[in-house]
Formats: structure tokens, C-alpha cells, sequence
């Protein structure tokens, strides 16, 4: 009887082990953690683009020199494979190509290109295909609603909000005569209504408010213009050949204002510098981003001086702010694989909001609303200043963060 | 008022270098025909080629001036040859014309982005003097108005060389009529070798002051530069090369005008002016019939 | 009368065929972007076609009619709430109205109407993108439709659109209609002493051209559903129109059809493995053809077989 007994026992198991199988090879884990993304190597994008893509790539290689990213799903480090193709900063190439990432690469993760144009065509791919879009500098407000979880911003406000700061140092330091030129884009132009929403709120009308083509590369007749408006503050939103151009022209003209604000520098400094020179940046202010812009409480992640270190030693290229934002897409996405219990976008994302607002990376405080945009990284003013060596970026406003203190008017 | 002077004087000076940027495709096109749609990017290229002799040699861009025209002239030739033979026995030459230029075009871009890369690259105003200089009492920068002059003395050679020379009478007989000029004589396709590198080269040399008067240069401004020569040519005439410098005027004033009074409405200007052009008085301002049926 | 017969039913049997392979492709090949790409293209390709290879006309700006139809199907369902169907058939008229507002292009010859017509299309970009507008066109922050969004049924409504643009070809090919836009190609002076009224027969045929467009337009926008100005307006659009159609074969109805797949195809996959080297193997294609086949490739089997659907 006792061989009876036996051999039911071995059926049993065995039976139990087949009607298991199918629930242990579900959680069987990934071989790597395939992460798609795209890059722009040409057109107007491409500058900002590869810098981005170069600080993510950077991250993969770090998090893969220790073994892969820590999968709480699988409880095991798991190595991760970046798959990036080229968009040459075509919209519609764009398209088919996060489109061919998700169906044919299968990625598991997928991170957008650089900027709102770029992204744009990703929202709604990632949403019908219910995977989760990493958002590192696409800050167009209009992507991101309640009804849509599968996007998160990882790096950087959406763009409405960036000149909240500017607005309140100009209103408390009293500059009542502002002009604003801004380029006619999603990305200037909501940045251009705020200022002015909220200058208007306070009472200041700006003495000069026009949008100028994209593609306006001659700005003296503009500038001569705007002085006609005796103005004490001149703030131009731009792309980066805008602002190249704007503070060309401003140095070429002689024309003075007390104050002068433009994006750029303070994200791609050396690019702005190679082509307007040191002397027309002086007295400037701008938006200061890592790494011109030091965050010291950093616990995750490496921080800043130690990033810029370890990058240029090994890739022997600059940090600029889209290589910062690039690792800093990276690190969301490490932290995300290392608390979701669960293997699923929708997992990934309730993991997010879980460690929302408790991150401090080099890039500043991660902390996103219920929409997915970013709460916790907000853009202070600067002000380039001459020293002995060079340029040197004060942050000059909010005060309990400030580094110096502002020269105005401008000698 | 002071705005209203400014916007006059920068827009002519910017007229006449613009009739620069116009007259190489005018002559081109007006000789064989053919549309240049790679010529902004020949204009791109005349940029760095200043660029590159500024930074790597350190010396004043200007000296790539008579250095362009011999590399533009060669090239010309080539091209010349390369082209123009094979498609002038074809169909529709001028259709044609269009779209291989088109794929030069793709190509000279493709191989300047090779070259130099995507970035913006800049020449310091002050290398064509510092500072601005006072006309009507406006502050002109002072690179402006050389590079008007400079623009103006080019185009003064090519109005000599027009109608003061027996290649000039030659060219400008081709313009009128091809097969009258061959039978006359003339050597058709020696001459029209020679407009085509004296097109070219204009086109570079307009591309010299480009970084001056444009902007910073990229690979990519070849198509906009190529709309904007098309709208200057159009308005002054297709096929009078002389006649440029009225549309380039024209375009200049006009841009200046709109940038300072409505200036998110700057791009419109060289299109809605070509487009009333070409339905109202399509041989443009000076020039003859071209009406089809 | 029967060689005319059996073109007919080659014609019908390529249109059958191209619309069944399309139907079914997305079943076994899942990228769909790129097989709505394809059709898009094949379509405007056939649309240009129509205008291009019947009346010689180039409009280099056709892409205006493309983004006239995108924005008119979009600002309808956003503003008016229109329904998606009837707005892409508005979309569609709205760029046949924008083809009536420029008919007095077509007094020009040649490089002067690609010109014009070049201009006349970055006009209405520029118009369209201007902030002072942006009350009713989004301006520069562009379109976003998500809210009728359906991949399925925008694919299909592609499908349509493209019979649609093949059956007109094949009318134009085999019709006295096209022939008589043929002859006005060849002499249009000869043709109106023959009868054929030039300035009708030309006008419709433009008109049809650009309600092609339009309707491409439309269903381009409801698939994408998210799309900025420049999107909508590029002159890529235009340039690789045209040169699929000139690869191919101007005036057949299968000279755009292969012509679009073959550079289509290699766009996307040179495109994605060697971005760099794209732009030039692109544009030495482009001087090659014209130099050597510029009457398309299908003129390499006219060669063997006189007529070609």
C-alpha cells in the first residue's frame, strides 16, 4: 500500500506543479530591461537632443556597471538595454519610430525625445498602448490632464510655470517697465502669458509685449524698437538660436538696459558663449539649471559635483543641463523598477506617486501632481557676473537660496 | 518718426545685400533657364567657408571674398557641365531643373552637416568694424553698411560686366534668345559655363556677409535663404539680373517695416509681395511677358 | 475597344489589390504608423498625380491643401463639434476652396506657378500659426483632438481615402477626360482648337488635386490626433510627393504607387539604421533620376510592355 500512497503523492505534486507553472513562468523576469527612447542627430533639435540622450545613456551604463537596476518585481538586478533610433527632429518620423519601439522592440520602458515638439507625438502613442512615457524635458501643459496616467515629467516644470520666479523678482524689486519679446512657440509663448498674466496681476503692464517668428535671426531693428519704449527690463523667450542672435545683435547695436533676461545660457552656457562671446553675457540674467545650479540635499543619486566628475572623465564631454536631465530621467526610472512590487506600467506609475515628493536628486526636488507634471523642480533667477576667471552664475532670487546678489541696474 | 527712419535705412542696406543674395539665381536662371534650388545653400556654404578662414587661419573674413570666387568659379564649371547638357534635351529642362537642384541641395546640406556639424557657428560683428555709424540720425552698426557697400561694388562688376564687356553682350544675348545667339555664333555652352560659376559665386559671396546680416549660420538655412532669393528674384524680374536690386529693396524695406510695426507678421511679407507680384504683374516689376495661357 | 477593356480591368485589379494588402497588413505586421504613412503618401502622390502628371503643373506647395484640410477637419470637430467624418469631408472642400482662391496661379508658366504656389502655401502656414490668431486656430501651441481618437477607425478611414485617390487616377488614365488634360499637357494651344476647353478641364483636375489633399489632410489629423503648425505644413510633405510621383512615373496610375513604396520603404529603413547618411543617398537618388530615368522607373517597362495601368 505504502508504494500506493507514494506514487499518489509524486501524481499530486506533479499535477500541482503543471497547474502552477503557467503563474511561475508569468513571473518569470526579463532577460534585460529594454528601455526605448529616441534621439534627434540632425535638424533643430539635435544639439539639445544627443546632449540628453547622452546623459541617459550614461545612467544606463552606470546602473549596468553595478549589475543592472534593482527589479523589486523579480527581487534581482537586472542589466538594462537602451534601444534609441534617430528622429532627425522630424514630428512624423517620430511617430513611426515610438510607434515601432512598442510594437516591434517590445520595450518595457519608454523615455521621449528632447523638448515639446518632439514628445508631442509620443502622448497619445503611449497612452493608446497603455505604457508609461518618461518625460525628461517635454514641458508643453497641454500633455498632461488627470484622465492620462501614463506620462510622467521627470526634469523640469511645464513651461507655464518657469517664469512664476522671474515675475516675483521683478514685481518685488519694482521694475515697473518691462518689455517682452518672445518667440511664437508652444514653449516661449506660455512662458511669455504667464510673465505677463502675472505682471498684470500686480499691476504692471509691460511697455512692449510681441511674438516674432521662430526663425528670426536679426533682432536690431527689434531691439531698436523696444528702446524707443525706454524699458527697464528686456525679457526674450527663445530657442536657442533666438537668443544666440537677440544677444548678438543687443552687443553689436550699444544698446543699454538695466536689465536683460534670455533662457539659454543658463542651460547650454557654453554653446551661448562660443557664439556671443563672454563680454555680451556679463550682467545677463537667466534661468539657472544644474549644473550651473547646485542642489546640496541630494539622496538619490549622484550629486552634482560628483556627476560632473565621473561624466567628463569617461565620455570626455561638457555637462550641460539636457545631459543632467537625461541621468535624471534615468535615476526616476531606476527608482521606479526599485519600489514597484508589480511588472506593469500602471504599477510603475502608482510606484512614482508613492516616492513622489520624498526624492532629492542633482536635479532638485522629483515631485509630480496628480497629472504627471512636475511640482518639485521650479527655475530661479540668475545673474551672470564678471570675475577674475570668467563668468560667474549667481543665483540672485528666491533669497533663501540666492548666491550673490543681484547688480542692478546693469553697469 | 525715429522708428520709421530706422526701419528706412536698415531696409535698404539690407535691400542691397538682399539683391546680392538674389542676383546669382536671377543670372542663372535667366541664361539656361534652370532653377537653382540649391542656392541657398550655396550661399550656406559661402558662410563657412568664411567662417573656416576667420577661425582656423585667423585672418579677416573678407579675404575669402577672391578666394570663394576662384573655388565658386570651378565649381560652376562643373556643375555646368555635370547638368545642364543633359537636361536641357530632356522634356520639361525647367521642371526638371527644379527637382535635381532640389537633390543637390539635400546633398550639400548633408555633407555640411559632415562637415561642420549641427550647431550654430557665429563671426564677431567687430571684424567689419566696431560700433555703429550715424546716418539721418539713426545708429546704423557699422557692419551693415559695409556690407552694403560691399554688396553694391559685386554688383556694380557684374552690371560692368553685362553691358560693358563682349561676354556680357554674349550672356545677355543668350538671355534673350538661345538658339539666335547660337546661330549667330556664339559658343553657348563656354559662355553659360561661365554664368553658371559667376551664379555660383555670387551666391558665396552673399553668403560671405550672410553672418553679418542674417545671423549666425547653420547647415540648415539653405531652404529659407533659397524662398527668400526666390520672392527678392520675383519681384524685381526672373530673368533681369539688373532688375534684382529693385527687388531686393522692395523685400528689404518691407521685411524692416513689418518687424518694427507688426513683427509676428514678418514671415508673411516675402510671400503675400511674390504672390500679389506674380498675379498682378508676373514679369515682375521690370520685366517682360511670361504669361502662359 | 478591347485593349481598352483589358487596361480597365488592370487598373481595377491593382486598386483591388493595393486596398486588400492594406486592409490585412495590420493583422500580421503591427507597425501601423508606418503602413498609414504609406497610404498617406501613396495617396497625396496619386492626388499630385492628378495635377502634375495630367497637366504638367507642379505644385510645389501642395502641402498647403494637406494642412488647409488637417486644420479645417480639426478647428470643425474642436470648435463646432462637427462629427469626425463630415468634418474631413469639409476638410477636404475647404482645401478645393482654397484651390479656387489660387486658379489664377494657373495663368503661369512653369517655375513661376511652383513658385507661386510654393509662397501661397507658407502664406497660409504663416497665417495659421500667428499667435494673433490663435483665438481660433490654437496658434502656435497647436492641435490636440485625443478626445476622438481611434486608431481603427482612422486607419480605415485612410483606406478609403486612398481607393478614393486611385480610382480617380484611373478615371483620368482611362477616361476622354484625361486624355483630353494629356493633350492640353502636350500643346494646350492645339487642344483648344480641338475643342477641349483648357481652362475648365485644367481647373477641375487642380480642384479634384486638392480635395485629395485635403481629405488626406483630415484623416492625418484625426490618426495623429496631437500635431503643431509646422507638422501639418512642412515642405517635406510636398518635396517627397513629388518625388515619389517623378521616381515612379508621372501620368500611370502605378508609377506614385511604386514609386511611394520603394522610397518610402528606404526612407524608413536607411532613415532608421544610417540616419546620417540619409539626406545624401536621398539626394544623390533624386539627381540620378532625373539625370537618367526621368520619366520614372515604369518608363523601364514601357519599354517592354507598351502601356502600363
Amino acid at each position: 500500500m505504502r508504494w500506493f500512497k507514494n506514487v499518489t503523492l509524486v501524481l499530486l505534486a506533479f499535477v500541482v506543479g503543471i497547474i502552477l507553472l503557467p503563474f511561475q513562468a508569468k513571473a518569470a523576469a526579463p532577460k534585460q530591461i529594454l528601455i526605448g527612447t529616441l534621439y534627434a542627430s540632425s535638424g533643430p533639435f539635435a544639439t539639445s537632443s544627443t546632449s540628453q540622450y547622452h546623459g541617459l545613456e550614461f545612467w544606463a551604463n552606470q546602473v549596468n556597471k553595478q549589475g543592472g537596476v534593482y527589479v523589486a518585481a523579480f527581487k534581482k538586478k537586472i542589466p538594462v538595454k537602451l534601444i534609441a533610433y534617430d528622429d532627425q527632429s522630424s514630428t512624423t518620423l517620430a511617430a513611426t519610430l515610438y510607434n515601432q519601439l512598442i510594437t516591434r522592440d517590445k520595450v518595457n520602458l519608454l523615455v521621449a525625445d528632447f523638448g515639446s515638439v518632439l514628445t508631442s507625438v509620443a502622448v497619445p502613442i503611449a497612452q493608446e498602448h497603455k505604457i508609461l512615457l518618461f518625460d525628461p524635458t517635454g514641458t508643453s501643459a497641454k500633455f498632461f490632464s488627470p484622465k492620462n496616467p501614463y506620462l510622467v515629467l521627470t526634469s523640469l516644470p511645464t513651461s507655464g510655470v518657469w517664469p512664476t520666479v522671474l515675475a516675483d523678482f521683478l514685481i518685488t524689486h519694482k521694475i515697473n517697465k518691462v518689455a517682452v519679446i518672445y518667440s511664437a512657440n508652444d514653449f516661449n509663448q506660455s512662458q511669455a502669458e504667464t510673465l505677463k498674466a502675472k505682471l498684470e496681476a500686480a499691476k504692471i503692464k509691460p511697455v512692449y509685449y510681441h511674438a516674432v517668428p521662430t526663425d528670426t535671426s536679426n533682432y536690431t531693428v527689434l531691439i531698436r524698437t523696444i528702446q524707443a519704449t525706454h524699458p527697464e527690463a528686456l525679457i526674450e523667450f527663445g530657442y536657442p538660436p533666438n537668443d544666440i542672435a537677440f544677444l548678438q545683435n543687443l552687443q553689436a547695436s550699444g544698446a543699454k538696459f538695466n536689465m536683460v533676461f534670455t533662457i539659454f545660457p543658463g542651460q547650454q552656457l557654453a554653446l551661448i558663449e562660443k557664439n556671443v562671446g563672454t563680454k555680451a553675457l556679463e550682467y545677463t540674467y537667466t534661468y539657472p539649471t544644474p549644473p550651473l545650479l547646485v542642489y546640496n540635499k541630494v539622496n538619490y543619486g549622484m550629486p552634482m559635483s560628483e556627476f560632473e566628475k565621473i561624466y567628463t572623465q569617461e565620455t570626455k564631454r561638457p555637462v550641460d543641463f539636457l545631459t543632467v536631465a537625461g541621468y535624471n530621467a534615468g535615476l526616476i526610472i531606476e527608482k521606479t523598477l526599485s519600489t514597484s512590487k508589480e511588472f506593469n506600467q500602471l504599477a510603475f506609475r502608482n510606484a512614482i506617486n508613492s516616492f513622489s515628493g520624498k526624492i532629492f536628486t542633482l536635479n532638485g526636488l522629483f515631485k509630480i501632481n496628480n497629472e504627471g507634471a512636475q511640482i518639485g523642480e521650479f527655475l530661479p533667477v540668475g545673474q551672470f557676473q564678471p570675475t577674475k576667471t570668467g563668468l560667474a552664475l549667481h543665483v540672485v532670487y528666491p533669497m533663501n537660496i540666492a548666491t550673490g546678489k543681484p547688480i542692478y541696474p546693469a553697469p | 518718426m525715429e522708428l520709421f527712419f530706422y526701419a528706412l535705412i536698415s531696409g535698404v542696406l539690407f535691400g542691397i545685400f538682399f539683391a546680392l543674395v538674389g542676383i546669382g539665381l536671377n543670372l542663372i536662371f535667366g541664361v539656361m533657364r534652370m532653377v537653382n534650388l540649391a542656392h541657398g545653400d550655396f550661399i550656406m556654404l559661402g558662410a563657412f567657408g568664411a567662417w573656416l578662414i576667420f577661425n582656423k587661419l585667423d585672418i579677416n573674413p573678407l579675404w575669402s571674398i577672391p578666394i570663394e570666387i576662384v573655388v565658386f568659379m570651378i565649381v560652376g564649371f562643373f556643375v555646368y557641365y555635370a547638368f545642364v547638357p543633359r537636361l536641357s534635351k530632356s522634356k520639361d529642362p525647367e521642371m526638371l531643373s527644379f527637382i535635381l537642384f532640389f537633390g543637390v541641395a539635400q546633398v550639400i546640406e548633408a555633407l555640411a552637416i559632415f562637415a561642420f556639424g549641427n550647431n550654430q557657428k557665429s563671426i564677431p560683428f567687430s571684424t567689419l568694424g566696431q560700433g555703429s555709424v550715424t546716418i539721418l540720425s539713426q545708429p546704423i552698426p557699422f557692419a551693415w553698411l559695409i556690407s552694403a557697400i560691399i554688396s553694391l561694388i559685386i554688383i556694380g562688376f557684374i552690371y560692368y560686366y553685362l553691358y560693358h564687356t563682349r561676354m556680357g553682350y554674349a550672356t545677355r544675348a543668350i538671355m534673350s534668345s538661345q538658339e539666335e545667339a547660337a546661330s549667330v555664333g556664339i559658343s553657348v555652352s563656354k559662355i553659360s559655363a561661365f554664368a553658371m560659376g559667376i551664379g555660383l559665386s555670387l551666391a558665396a559671396l552673399a553668403g560671405v556677409l550672410a553672418p553679418f546680416m542674417i545671423g549666425s549660420i547653420d547647415p540648415s538655412i539653405g531652404s529659407s535663404l533659397t524662398t527668400m532669393s526666390f520672392a527678392i528674384v520675383v519681384i524685381g524680374s526672373l530673368g533681369n539680373p539688373i532688375g534684382t536690386i529693385l527687388g531686393g529693396i522692395i523685400y528689404g524695406i518691407a521685411m524692416m517695416f513689418m518687424q518694427t510695426y507688426l513683427a509676428s507678421w514678418t514671415n508673411l511679407v516675402p510671400y503675400v509681395i511674390l504672390i500679389l507680384i506674380l498675379l498682378v504683374k508676373p514679369a515682375g516689376l521690370l520685366g517682360k511677358k511670361v504669361r502662359n495661357a | 475597344m478591347h485593349k481598352k477593356n483589358i487596361r480597365l480591368i488592370n487598373g481595377i485589379l491593382l486598386i483591388v489589390v493595393t486596398i486588400v494588402l492594406f486592409a490585412i497588413l495590420p493583422k500580421i505586421y503591427n507597425n501601423n504608423y508606418l503602413l498609414f504613412n504609406l497610404m498617406l503618401y501613396i495617396a497625396l502622390s496619386e492626388g499630385l498625380n492628378l495635377i502634375y502628371g495630367f497637366t504638367g503643373y507642379l505644385p510645389f506647395g501642395y502641402v498647403g491643401f494637406f494642412g488647409t484640410g488637417a486644420y479645417s477637419a480639426s478647428l470643425l470637430i474642436l470648435l463646432l463639434h462637427v462629427g469626425v467624418i463630415p468634418a474631413i469631408l469639409l476638410g477636404g472642400v475647404a482645401a478645393s476652396v482654397v484651390g479656387i482662391i489660387l486658379t489664377p496661379l494657373l495663368r503661369l508658366s512653369g517655375a513661376y506657378f511652383a513658385i507661386a504656389n510654393l509662397a501661397a502655401s507658407q502664406a497660409i502656414y504663416y497665417i495659421i500659426s500667428n499667435p494673433h490668431l490663435e483665438n481660433i486656430t490654437q496658434g502656435p501651441y497647436g492641435i490636440m483632438l485625443s478626445s476622438v481618437y481611434n486608431a481603427a477607425a482612422s486607419y480605415n478611414a485612410m483606406l478609403l481615402v486612398l481607393f478614393f485617390a486611385l480610382v480617380l487616377v484611373l478615371f483620368f488614365r482611362q477616361s476622354r477626360f484625361g486624355l483630353s488634360l494629356l493633350s492640353i499637357k502636350e500643346d494646350s494651344i492645339t487642344a483648344s482648337v480641338a475643342g477641349v476647353n483648357v481652362v475648365l478641364a485644367r481647373t477641375i483636375a487642380w480642384l479634384l488635386s486638392a480635395f485629395v489633399a485635403g481629405l488626406c489632410g483630415g484623416v492625418f489629423a484625426w490618426y495623429t490626433s496631437v500635431f503643431y503648425p509646422e507638422t501639418v505644413f512642412s515642405l517635406n510633405i510636398s518635396i517627397f510627393a513629388i518625388v515619389f510621383v517623378l521616381f515612379g512615373g508621372a501620368s500611370t496610375l502605378i508609377g506614385p504607387l511604386v514609386g511611394t513604396v520603394i522610397l518610402y520603404g528606404m526612407y524608413n529603413f536607411i532613415g532608421i539604421s544610417t540616419p546620417q547618411y540619409f539626406q545624401l543617398i536621398y539626394g544623390i537618388l533624386i539627381i540620378l533620376l532625373v539625370l537618367f530615368l526621368p520619366d520614372g522607373v515604369i518608363s523601364l517597362f514601357k519599354k517592354v510592355r507598351k502601356y502600363v495601368p
